[in-house]
């Protein structure tokens, strides 16, 4: 963990590489942060590095050249971020806007809470792909494990691969579009059909992300059924 | 929270180096466990030696030179205590029977429950550890004639709580998760070598890593040598 409480980031130019095998998580995100709009950066050996481009409101583009830990992009309010390999925990958790695309898979909670901006998962992504998701996008080629759109309240999830138990469980008001297979549906998600307008969202969703294995016409539309997040006496002996 | 790191060979050219690269995953996971650290070393001669200690893992490894040890498969655990006392006793690795080697991230609700039913059928425990439970039901069942994937498929149905667990004898290698998968895990696999960790910061010194098949278990997986 890093105890470094003021550090003077390395200079930044236009096109700038930052080696996170010399610098600490804190170093590159102060670097990273004082990137002027329309900067370009390359973060090197990350090696599993947690926290790497949190937090940052600059309109940059940031390419984190290898494998990495937890909570990649996070609060991000406008970077482009691409992982050329995989990725822990929480991506693009809690973003708010701007792009991360995910070269590998991910472990859990991709995009956990996102508000907005668009998470692209090119593998499989781990156990509650889009938690309490929140507006944002969440794009996975592969598969999602269990407990995908856990509480999910808005915004869309697309599983271009099959999809694990209990999908949507407790879901809100976002929308999953799955075009594999679903394991089993979560308490109050069900299955929806299919209007020309999903059919549009999905195609332009796949075009956004670079997905051509998806057949927008043969995809599962699963919503919330709205039976558990009312309170109704009606189901007063349920509680 | 609590790490754990896991090595078995495949190539014995690494057998003398095996002791520094355990020790290496362990100490990267210092930040998941300062409270105790423990290593399980499996050498070719059948012996098998666990060093465990009050301390991080950085201080547990140095203090006893774990990176002069060397073997074909060793077993690595730093321990956040939740549930029971910072003490010798209470550190992982468990050996709840000969050759067998269990370490734990995670939580056990009922295993007062269990530990109950262990020692009315005779059975003897080191600690009031939640794991050491675990530890003691899955060598139950093993003396009972289970082979270690039916151990902790049976081990699933009784203790109830979060576990990521990495299960070792003399020739087998199990990684066991609950269904929830809270705890976390990651897998990397070479022509040389399996390596479990609880993140992939904890692999990334290992040889060949940017080539190994690496992804994140879920349930059971076990390899035998």
């Amino acid at each position: 963990m890093d105890t470094v409480s003021t550090v003077t980031p390395p200079a930044a130019t236009s096109a700038t590489t930052l080696d996170a095998a010399r610098l600490t998580t804190r170093e590159i995100n102060a670097a990273l942060r004082a990137l002027p709009d329309g900067s370009a950066v390359t973060i090197t050996e990350p090696r599993g590095r947690h926290n790497l481009a949190v937090g940052l409101v600059n309109r940059i583009g940031i390419t984190i050249d290898g494998n990495a830990g937890y909570f990649i992009g996070g609060l991000g309010d406008g970077p482009d971020i691409t992982v050329n390999g995989f990725t822990g925990w929480g991506v693009g958790e809690n973003l708010m806007s701007g792009n991360i695309r995910i070269k590998g898979s991910v472990s859990q909670s991709a995009a956990a809470s996102a508000h907005g901006g668009t998470v692209v998962v090119e593998g499989d992504a781990s156990l509650r792909a889009g938690i309490s998701l929140k507006g944002g996008t969440l794009a996975i080629a592969g598969d999602a494990g269990n407990l995908a759109g856990f509480m999910a309240q808005a915004g869309t999830i697309l599983i271009g691969g099959d999809a694990g138990e209990a999908l949507g469980d407790s879901l809100y008001e976002t929308t999953i579009y799955v075009a594999g297979r679903i394991a089993s549906l979560g308490a109050d998600a069900r299955r929806t059909d299919l209007t020309e307008d999903d059919v549009i969202a999905v195609k332009r969703l796949c075009d956004k992300a670079g997905f051509d294995h998806i057949d927008p016409q043969n995809i599962t539309k699963v919503t919330s059924a709205r039976e558990l997040y009312h309170f109704t006496t009606h189901h007063a002996s349920s509680y | 929270m609590c790490g754990i790191a896991g090595l078995t060979l495949q190539d014995a050219s690494l057998e003398p180096e095996l002791g520094a690269l355990l020790a290496g995953m362990l100490v990267a996971l210092g930040e998941r466990g300062p409270d105790s650290a423990g290593v399980a070393i499996y050498r070719d001669n059948g012996q098998l030696t666990v060093t465990k200690e009050v301390g991080g893992p950085a201080e547990v490894c140095a203090r006893f030179a774990i990176a002069a040890e060397r073997g074909y498969q060793g077993v690595g655990h730093t321990r956040m205590a939740t549930e029971s006392a910072v003490t010798r006793a209470h550190c992982h690795p468990f050996t709840p029977a000969e050759g067998v080697c269990v370490v734990h991230n995670g939580s056990f609700s009922n295993h007062a429950t269990v530990r109950r039913r262990l020692e009315r059928d005779g059975i003897a425990f080191d600690s009031d550890n939640d794991s050491e439970v675990a530890a003691r039901y899955i060598a139950q069942r093993l003396a009972r004639g289970d082979d270690l994937k039916q151990a902790l498929t049976a081990m699933a149905g009784v203790l109830d709580g979060f576990y990521t667990l990495l299960v070792t004898t003399p020739t087998e290698f199990a990684v066991h998760r609950d269904p929830f998968a809270c705890k976390p895990a990651v897998i990397a696999q070479t022509d040389g070598y399996i390596a479990m960790a609880s993140e992939y910061r904890a692999l990334t010194g290992l040889p060949g890593i940017k080539d190994a098949k690496v992804f994140e278990p879920t349930g059971l997986h076990a390899w035998t040598r």
